[in-house]
């Protein structure tokens, strides 16, 4: 909401500068977003003596004038009459800039008639601050040379405020001076609101067929008024705040609304069939062409302002293009009215209209104000249009409602606050903001709040108003105290933080993607079906409208647009939530991993060393580190029955993890990565979180003790079948028994044309042996390799070498 | 003085000359073969150690050994600036790139997630997760929220066919841990929420929160005004003021926004604090006594503070990220910076 400082100055003294005005407000809940100055004068303007007047040789009319502004002498030209010598005037130097309704003019430096001239002297009409043009302003004698006008003539300062949702109080000049006054201790006064007597009643004015929706209905008839233009006064006011001036009565019933925070509506009384108004609900069909020119079909939720036949008003929201005053208006009905503020609100929301009435009228009025904006408007109508008042006020009253009564323990207060507020300021401040304060003792007091402070029912509430007047900043910083609480252990944030910490550690870049997805990113995670999407009733737009089910689909997206930038080496991961609404693949809401790995193993080096790029085993042994890392021992891979195709032809593995399935890794299947150009194959891994949990939950390191007696390796060489699978010659080992055989690692795979020509491929191992209690003999080991030996060759078919 | 510390000294001087006016390495080997080699000038000398005097002894060994050692240094020495120059044959380039390991990166929202997370750890506050979908009782009406609500409007907040929401704040958690523990509760919820926000420069269809949540006997704003004090001398800072304005949320009574003294200007005035020498951080206040009645803890007995920020708006603050998007778009370029 809009307000001027010149008109908020008409209830309350501001003692202040514009910036401690705000300063006040917004520390008093009230908060300034923007202030703009709105003086006429323009920057450049200053005080300045005339020195000479000279007559100009080439005219009659003209002056050549020297003026000083008491830094410099300057020669001007000047056509006024009374520029005379001695005079002290407003002087616009080279470079001021006018704004006027013709658009910009700047002072430069000129000729008029061939005589030089350094600027401008002007009239108080040039300036803004009046109509006067007869000549040049004439300025105080005492007038310190070189003041700016502008400083002498500050305008007004129109103030952007915030209000917040239970303030409707302040949404109005007066609410906000009522406030104000409390902050700044002074009074704040209404001025004097009458009308002159008048007994005439007419009894079927007002009805109102619904009193819940209207709990209070007033009206007053003026006749013989005069439409036209509103007074200066009116206009400036209205202009102040950026409202626009229309003619005189409808601007009394915007300036009232402003003023008072209660909207009005004045119908042209001629107008309304039976010159007479009906608050009812519409009837089903019922149509109504608003003031906007939007044509509303209506139906029983709606509250009309009817005449004897059609709806003429949306109740507390607009009018309809027939209802107001026109130039040919001459009767009008005043309305001022009170309504239920949730009623306006849904009907406000539900036809997408929002007025200065709506605003409101939703958020709350005062019952009381409602017969004080009444007599006010009529004030200002028979001020401004004339005419006289032809009705009493017409009223048709609900129940006004109660004022909330509460008890308020003055230490409940200081508690709450954290201050030593005393008893009697807490009564000022409560008295101050014009509530009623009774049954004082040195523990508590009942305090009433008026009807336009809804938002008052509670201790609580009371303990806000000490602490916003009283000051925010008043309240010490008392250092952190208290008991420890629950344990941490407990929750998934620790362990989560964790896990991917270690993926961090592993040198990977962290993402973030949105968790509402398009069909084809929710579907690219092909573990999923349709049915197992979990869909949003009303999404941004109907391709957002999924929960992603995994992390998959918009990592994709995520590696094509870097590809698409030129950035083809990656590693990526996202370690976040996953929906699924099917309970037999996984929980509604669960976390997930995905590691995902593209382009050159070591882009940061030069050389050969910089050309490889990722392959399969990168990703197996992303993997296992991993888990290395996270303690976990107990795990397998496997090679899937199925490829859920996600991944590339027989390019997948499954990770188990006490036997269960916890995930999958491999390369993306060419279905995604086909498209996309220069790029190198791409491997992922998603690894199902919670098992990763379990499993390391439980998972216990624990010191072994290092080996005292040194160990001794023995190579072995052999020529196996080309399908014959690393892996299972390590189980086979394994499955030998070999007397203090420690650990075997494969050391090199060779295939040449002449052994992939028989279908073979030769296989290198290097056996480690070793006995914790004693040095093992070579004849020991011997023993054991011929051992190895005659087993491999027997059972596993291979050739030794 | 002896004749062999006379001789000591006479070999150092004169092989520390040859080195250094040695041209190559091969030289330099061949002065260290002839002075410090199995049969150099130095092992002869220290053959005749044995007829010196006793009393003598310490003195002629001590000789010995700083010449032998200034040898040696000017052998080092010699061998390092022919490498370094590029002199001897096996020298290497320095300038070369180091062979490095490739380093991850921490998402930005995660570190201020886990910095904020460390932060009120400190000061005892227990990090808890809770439900993305959640229901309307836990977002909305157990927090105080009107009916008629503008943020409960399909509008603004997502829905779901079966009436939950995606939660469109982490105050739900306040209740959920409310619900479960009896007091004193000292937690804070980081998590992602959700507002039916077209995507632009400042909003999302999602964004992360970090929530808060004290409950005890005798809690006052002034223990909330420490907590956030301490929350942003840690974040950005000792020089960082922090300032309480009154506001409204349907949860908590009273209720303020509160601002730091702008962290770019030190609080004089820029853009960046639109001149006001302020940042907007976030909301907090006393816990409403309806919340607190809502999950059964008594507002008589128990009283306590909640706040809330957002970690976008604190990660565009902390790196200066002139717009949202950037954190959900996903670069590496970007990601690497962080």
């Amino acid at each position: 909401m809009d307000i001027s400082r010149k008109w908020l100055a008409d209830y309350v003294t501001l003692d202040c500068d514009d910036a401690v005005l705000c300063h006040k407000l917004t520390m008093a809940g009230i908060e300034v977003e923007h202030v703009e100055k709105l003086s006429s004068v323009p920057a450049g303007v200053v005080a300045a003596k005339i020195l000479e007047r000279n007559a100009h040789p080439g005219s009659d009319h003209l002056s050549v004038c020297k003026v000083t502004d008491g830094t410099e002498e300057l020669q001007i030209v000047c056509g006024a009459p009374n520029c005379d010598a001695g005079c002290i005037v407003p002087l616009a130097k080279i470079g001021t800039v006018f704004h006027t309704p013709e658009g910009e003019f700047k002072i430069k430096r000129s000729k008029l008639r061939g005589v030089e001239s350094f600027g401008m002297m002007c009239s108080e009409q040039e300036l803004g601050i009046s109509d006067n043009n007869d000549g040049l302003m004439i300025l105080p004698a005492d007038t310190k040379l070189g003041t700016t006008i502008e400083s002498l003539y500050p305008g007004d300062t129109q103030i952007e405020l915030e209000i917040t949702p239970n303030r409707p109080d302040c949404l109005s000049l007066w609410g906000v001076a009522r406030d104000v006054s409390c902050q700044l201790q002074c009074e704040a006064k209404l001025p004097e609101i009458t009308v002159p007597e008048c007994d005439i009643q007419i009894p079927d004015l007002v009805t109102v067929e619904d009193k819940e929706l209207c709990p209070r209905y007033i009206g007053r008839v003026i006749k013989n008024v005069k439409i036209g233009p509103s007074p200066d006064w009116l206009k400036e006011r209205l202009e102040s705040i950026g409202l626009r001036s229309i003619n005189n009565v409808v601007d009394v019933t915007n300036f009232v609304m402003m003023e008072l925070g209660h909207p009005l509506h004045a119908f042209d009384r001629n107008a309304l069939s039976g010159n007479r108004v009906v608050a009812r609900r519409a009837k089903a069909g019922e149509k109504i062409t608003l003031l906007d020119g939007r044509e509303i079909e209506l139906n029983e939720s709606h509250l009309v302002i009817a005449d004897g036949e059609k709806p003429m008003a949306l109740a507390g929201i607009m009018g309809g293009e027939f209802s107001g005053v026109t130039e040919s208006t001459t009767e009008i009905l005043l309305e001022s009215a009170v309504f239920k503020s949730s009623h306006i609100r849904t009907t406000s929301r539900q036809l997408g209209i929002s007025t200065d009435a709506s605003y409101r009228y939703e958020r709350g009025v005062d019952y009381d104000m409602a017969e004080v904006a009444s007599i006010r408007a009529c004030q200002l109508i028979l001020a401004t249009a004339g005419g006289e008042l032809a009705s009493a006020a017409m009223e048709v009253a609900g129940v006004r409602p109660e004022e909330p009564v509460i008890n308020c323990r003055f230490e409940r207060i200081r508690s709450l606050i954290g201050t030593t507020v005393s008893n009697e300021r807490i009564v000022e401040i409560l008295r101050g903001l014009r509530l009623r304060v009774e049954d004082i003792t040195s523990e508590s007091c009942k305090v009433t709040a008026p009807l336009f402070r809804l938002d008052l029912t509670r201790e609580a509430d009371l303990a806000e108003e000490v602490a916003r007047i009283d000051g925010l900043d008043k309240i010490p910083a008392i250092p952190v105290q208290g008991k420890f609480c629950h344990s941490s252990t407990e929750d998934v944030y620790t362990p989560v933080r964790k896990i991917r910490d270690t993926v961090i550690g592993m040198g990977y870049y962290e993402c973030i993607h949105y968790s509402i997805v398009s069909t084809a990113s929710a579907l690219a995670d092909k573990r999923f079906e349709k049915s197992d999407l979990i869909e949003l009733d009303n999404p941004l737009s109907p391709d957002s409208a999924w929960m992603r089910p995994g992390l998959l689909g918009e990592m994709i997206a995520t590696v094509g647009r870097n590809l698409a930038r030129g950035n083809r080496d990656m590693r990526l991961f996202e370690l976040d939530k996953a929906f699924c609404k099917n309970p037999e693949k996984y929980p509604e809401e669960r976390y997930e991993l995905l590691m995902l790995i593209t382009g050159r193993r070591h882009p940061e080096r030069y050389s050969s060393e910089a050309e490889a790029d990722y392959d399969f085993y990168d990703i197996k042994g992303e993997v296992e580190l991993l888990l290395e890392r996270l303690g976990i021992r107990n795990y397998r891979f496997v090679i899937p029955e199925d490829n859920d195709g996600r991944f590339a032809p027989g390019m997948v593995m499954e990770l188990q993890l006490e036997g269960k399935s916890a995930g999958r890794f491999g390369e993306l299947a060419p279905e995604f990565s086909a498209k996309w150009r220069n790029a190198s194959a791409v491997f992922f891994a998603q690894i199902d979180f919670a098992k990763l949990l379990d499993v390391s939950g439980h998972t216990v390191k624990a010191y072994k003790e290092l080996p005292q007696y040194p160990g001794t390796s023995r190579d072995i060489a052999f020529l196996a079948p080309a399908d014959m699978e690393s892996g299972s010659v390590l189980d086979f080992l394994k499955r030998c028994k070999v007397a203090n055989l420690e650990s075997v690692q494969l050391f090199d795979i060779f295939v040449d044309d002449a052994l992939k020509a028989q279908g073979k491929k030769s296989m290198a191992y290097s056996l480690s042996f070793r006995n914790r209690e004693r040095t093992l003999t070579d004849a020991e080991v011997n023993t054991a390799m011929d051992k190895v030996r005659s087993k491999l060759a027997a059972e596993l078919k291979v050739e030794l070498r | 003085m002896n004749d062999i510390i006379e001789a000591v000294n006479r070999a150092a001087a004169e092989a520390v000359a040859k080195i250094n006016a040695a041209t190559d390495s091969a030289e330099l080997e061949a002065l260290r073969i002839a002075y410090l080699g199995r049969n150099g000038l130095f092992p002869e000398l220290s053959k005749k150690m044995g007829n010196v005097p006793p009393e003598q002894r310490r003195e002629t060994g001590s000789a010995f050994n700083t010449g032998r050692n200034q040898v040696q240094q000017a052998l080092n020495d010699a061998l390092d600036k022919q490498k370094s120059t590029g002199k001897s044959g096996d020298a290497i380039d320095l300038t070369l790139p180091g062979r490095r390991r490739s380093c991850g990166h921490r998402h930005p929202i995660t570190q201020l997630t886990d910095e904020c997370v460390e932060v009120f750890g400190r000061m005892g506050f227990i990090a808890v997760d809770g439900p993305e979908i959640e229901d309307i009782y836990h977002n909305f009406d157990a927090l105080n929220t009107p009916d008629d609500h503008p943020s409960r409007d399909p509008k603004d907040t997502f829905y779901f066919p079966d009436g939950r929401i995606l939660r469109s704040q982490t105050s739900p958690v306040q209740i959920r841990v409310m619900e479960t523990h009896t007091p004193p509760v000292r937690i804070v919820a980081p998590g992602r929420v959700f507002r039916r926000d077209t995507p632009d420069a400042t909003h999302g269809m999602n964004f992360h929160q970090i929530e808060g949540l004290y409950i005890d006997r005798n809690v006052s704003m002034a223990d909330l005004k420490s907590v956030l004090q301490n929350f942003a001398w840690e974040m950005f800072g000792k020089d960082v003021k922090i300032r309480l304005r009154p506001h409204f949320f349907p949860f908590t009574e009273p209720s303020v926004e509160y601002d730091f003294s702008c962290v770019v200007c030190g609080g004089k005035g820029c853009n960046v604090c639109k001149q006001s020498g302020w940042i907007e951080i976030a909301g907090a206040g006393m816990v409403d006594p309806n919340v607190l009645k809502n999950v059964g803890i008594d507002p008589e007995i128990w009283s306590g503070y909640a706040f809330g920020l957002g970690l976008e708006r604190l990660a565009m603050l902390r790196y200066r990220i002139p717009d949202l998007r950037f954190l959900y778009d996903n670069d590496v370029r970007f990601l690497g910076q962080f």
